[in-house]
């Protein structure tokens, strides 16, 4: 295992009152896609800027190949940061825009033909090279700033949502694109995204940023199987995982699940991992994990009333409420719901996760 | 049929040598929501324009109740706009606000109040009408200036990609609750977004647009079962409809479709008989329309795995066929390994066959429409 081109020890940002990194940490190895997954406001630009040299650490160190560059200025990183705005020259084509920063590095005339050439091949821009940004489409637009910006081969690269500005089908292609020309190239990119979708298409490892602090790093699959609390649980898969207040009852050995006004039996298994001074807890149902079963049905079952029908093509999200409480699932394709209509619904039991309820944290 | 508020009649726009809308008809009927869907570029913009009396159309019509209104000025057409980027008075409070369309409408004081504090209730806001919008988030923000337009009860509200400034988790939200107040107030909705989730989420019917024409105009149900041709087909879905390409054969009266070692049997019925065998097609199915099977089912065909990558509860699963890639849809968990074969059968009815060459959908496989 060669050594992390990046490591972040316990650093820690305040700016004044706020704490907005506490103690993160985190190992960037060669060779890698991360992506720093977070909601808005999670500290993940804040993260990125303090490997740039852009900000200062309130404490913590910031290791470089092995070696601190804490104090060092950015200009003397050698990291590129791609943001989501990247200005082109308007004035000049597409060639010279991506030329440009070999111009400034002097480097000879040859060598830089052949590597735009290269760059333009694999961002797909070739046929643009010798018009102007004007007549540029978003897409394009997006490709040559990327093209741009990779062109120079610095230690790492800092992306900083640099697709969010790009329409929907735009940003699964150039996802795609950027996620091949990391594999093929062996470059280090660094991730930053609110969106866990792009997470799971992008990443080898996921790095979950919430309130400034490094929550989970882990698999994208992993971050969705095994939360290690509410917010992870929350922030990850959409529809969003139902999290509903529940109480736990053990009578003559067997354990049941209030939840609102229904009981559901748990499985025993599940009853022993639980700590067994604990009754009210919360549970975590991802909407996949349950589903309409027919009113004679021998199943344990719960009955709700539709409140809300999300026709989403491949899937309809249904809301329903029991007695109180709010739940969506999900069904596949599309299918007519009207608000009132009653649905039994079984929930896989084996899935539900369990949480504390005053510190969110998971219990099994 | 329901009444219709506003028709789009043979409506183009030039810009010069660019045709930016050619030639739209789109009717839309009294209380729902109708999505101008399309990638940037594609004319929406230009149509909300015209729409709004901003751009004048190079030709067509444009009529709301029946009567045109290509001669009324923007400001008489009764119509409310949303954008993106929330357009509120920085320097007044909420309340005043929501207040502004209708002093400039010159209603009565205690009217004012009353219409307010309805809409403030309607969009969960009552509690802020007294902060200025610094002190508010993205999606409040976001539902003062919905309810700034709402309370001036227009003819049809314009909602230009009213979601694009929020998170993931919000936009769920809001979405669910723009679903509620168009159902409870019977407000038509014209909803511009190049998003197809909250097209389908949203919308009764969607035009799908690209450079400057329609595409299809029809329920969001059946854009998405039934796409008219390719780009629609592509343009709604995520991961999007496969498109394998190859020739058509057909022996002892069923038709195939092959490319390479890949051969995909078409579901018994009429779909790819008017055209001969021999022709070049393009079989689209959607990765959810295909199930796994056991390689001696009939109607099932077998593809080697390229890809496996799991997506929280389902994992989309590349193959290849011939040339072309497919992605299929199977719940995590499920045995397959790269380089082995799989073997899948797609539901018969929503196999589509398009002309290789335009795109265009060749005859259904029944007459569902």
């Amino acid at each position: 295992m060669s050594e992390p081109v990046l490591e972040l020890r316990s650093i820690s940002k305040n700016f004044g009152d706020n704490q907005a990194l506490k103690d993160v940490s985190l190992t960037v190895p060669h060779g890698s896609l991360i992506v720093l997954l977070g909601p808005a406001g999670a500290g993940k630009t804040t993260t990125l800027r303090i490997i740039a040299g852009l900000e200062a650490p309130s404490s913590g160190e910031v290791f470089i190949e092995g070696h601190d560059f804490t104090q060092h200025q950015p200009n003397q990183r050698d990291i590129a940061m791609i943001f989501d705005n990247l200005a082109l020259y308007p004035n000049k084509n597409g060639f010279d825009n991506i030329a440009a920063p070999l111009r400034i590095a002097k480097t000879p005339k040859a060598e830089i033909h052949d590597r735009v050439m290269e760059m333009a091949k694999l961002m797909k821009i070739s046929h643009i090279l010798d018009r102007t940004p004007g007549t540029f489409s978003g897409g394009e637009r997006q490709r040559v700033a990327l093209g741009r910006a990779m062109i120079r081969q610095p230690r790492f690269y800092l992306l900083d949502e640099p697709l969010s500005s790009l329409d929907f089908m735009l940003r699964i292609d150039l996802r795609s694109e950027l996620k091949r020309l990391q594999q093929e190239s062996g470059r280090t990119f660094l991730f930053a995204t609110p969106d866990y979708t792009e997470a799971l298409a992008l990443a080898d490892t996921v790095c979950v940023l919430i309130e400034g602090e490094v929550r989970q790093i882990a698999k994208a699959q992993e971050l969705y199987d095994e939360p290690v609390d509410r917010d992870v649980a929350r922030f990850v898969g959409n529809p969003p995982i139902n999290i509903v207040l529940a109480r736990l009852t053990r009578e003559n050995g067997s354990a049941s699940l209030k939840i609102g006004s229904m009981d559901m039996k748990l499985p025993d298994h599940m009853e022993h991992s639980l700590p067994s001074n604990i009754t009210d807890v919360e549970i975590g149902i991802r909407p996949e994990h349950i589903r309409m079963v027919g009113s004679d049905t021998a199943e344990t079952h719960l009955t709700g009333v539709v409140n809300d029908m999300e026709p989403l093509g491949m899937h309809t999200t249904v809301g329903v409420n029991l007695g109180g409480v709010d739940l969506f699932f999900t069904v596949p394709g599309v299918q007519e719901f009207t608000d009132g209509d009653k649905v039994e619904m079984h929930v896989d039991m084996e899935s539900i996760l369990f949480f504390d309820p005053k510190t969110g944290r998971r219990l099994t | 049929m329901a009444k219709i508020k506003l028709e789009l009649v043979n409506l183009s726009k030039e810009f010069g040598k660019l045709t930016a809308v050619d030639d739209v008809n789109i009717a839309i009927e009294e209380s729902e929501t109708m999505a101008l869907l399309g990638p940037s570029g594609c004319g929406k913009s230009t149509i909300l324009n015209m729409i709004v009396g901003l751009e004048a159309p190079t030709s067509g019509d444009i009529l709301i109740d029946g009567k045109s209104v290509l001669d009324v000025p923007p400001g008489e057409r009764n119509i409310g706009l949303v954008f993106q980027d929330y357009a509120v008075f920085t320097h007044m409070t909420v309340r005043n606000n929501l207040a502004y369309g209708l002093k400039i409408r010159k209603l009565a004081q205690p009217e004012i109040e009353r219409e307010i504090a309805k809409v403030a209730e309607f969009l969960s806001i009552t509690h802020q009408l007294d902060r200025k919008p610094d002190e508010l988030g993205a999606s409040e923000l976001q539902r003062v200036a919905i309810g700034r337009t709402l309370v001036t009860s227009p003819e049809i509200l314009l909602l230009d990609e009213p979601l694009s400034n929020l998170e993931a988790a919000m936009r769920n939200q809001m979405r669910r609750e723009l679903r509620r107040i168009q159902a409870d107030t019977g407000q038509t909705i014209i909803y511009v977004t190049h998003d197809q989730i909250e097209a389908l989420s949203l919308a009764h019917r969607i035009a799908v647009m690209d450079f400057g024409s329609l595409q299809q105009y029809d329920t969001a149900h059946n854009v998405y079962q039934y796409p008219k041709n390719r780009f629609v087909g592509s343009f709604l879905g995520n991961p999007p409809m496969n498109f394998l390409k190859g020739k058509l054969s057909e022996s002892g009266g069923r038709r195939a479709v092959t490319s390479g070692d890949s051969t995909i049997p078409l579901p018994a019925g009429n779909l790819g008989s008017d055209v001969s065998a021999g022709s070049d097609v393009v079989v689209g199915v959607r990765p959810e329309s295909l199930s796994l099977a056991s390689a001696d089912d009939p109607g099932s065909f077998s593809v080697p795995i390229l890809a496996i990558e799991p997506q929280g509860p389902e994992t989309v699963v590349t193959a290849t066929f011939g040339d072309s890639s497919l992605k299929v849809i199977v719940p995590t968990g499920t045995e397959a390994t790269e380089g082995d074969s799989i073997a899948l059968v797609p539901k018969s009815d929503l196999v589509a066959l398009f002309d290789a060459e335009s795109g265009v959908r060749l005859l259904d496989s029944g007459d569902r429409r």
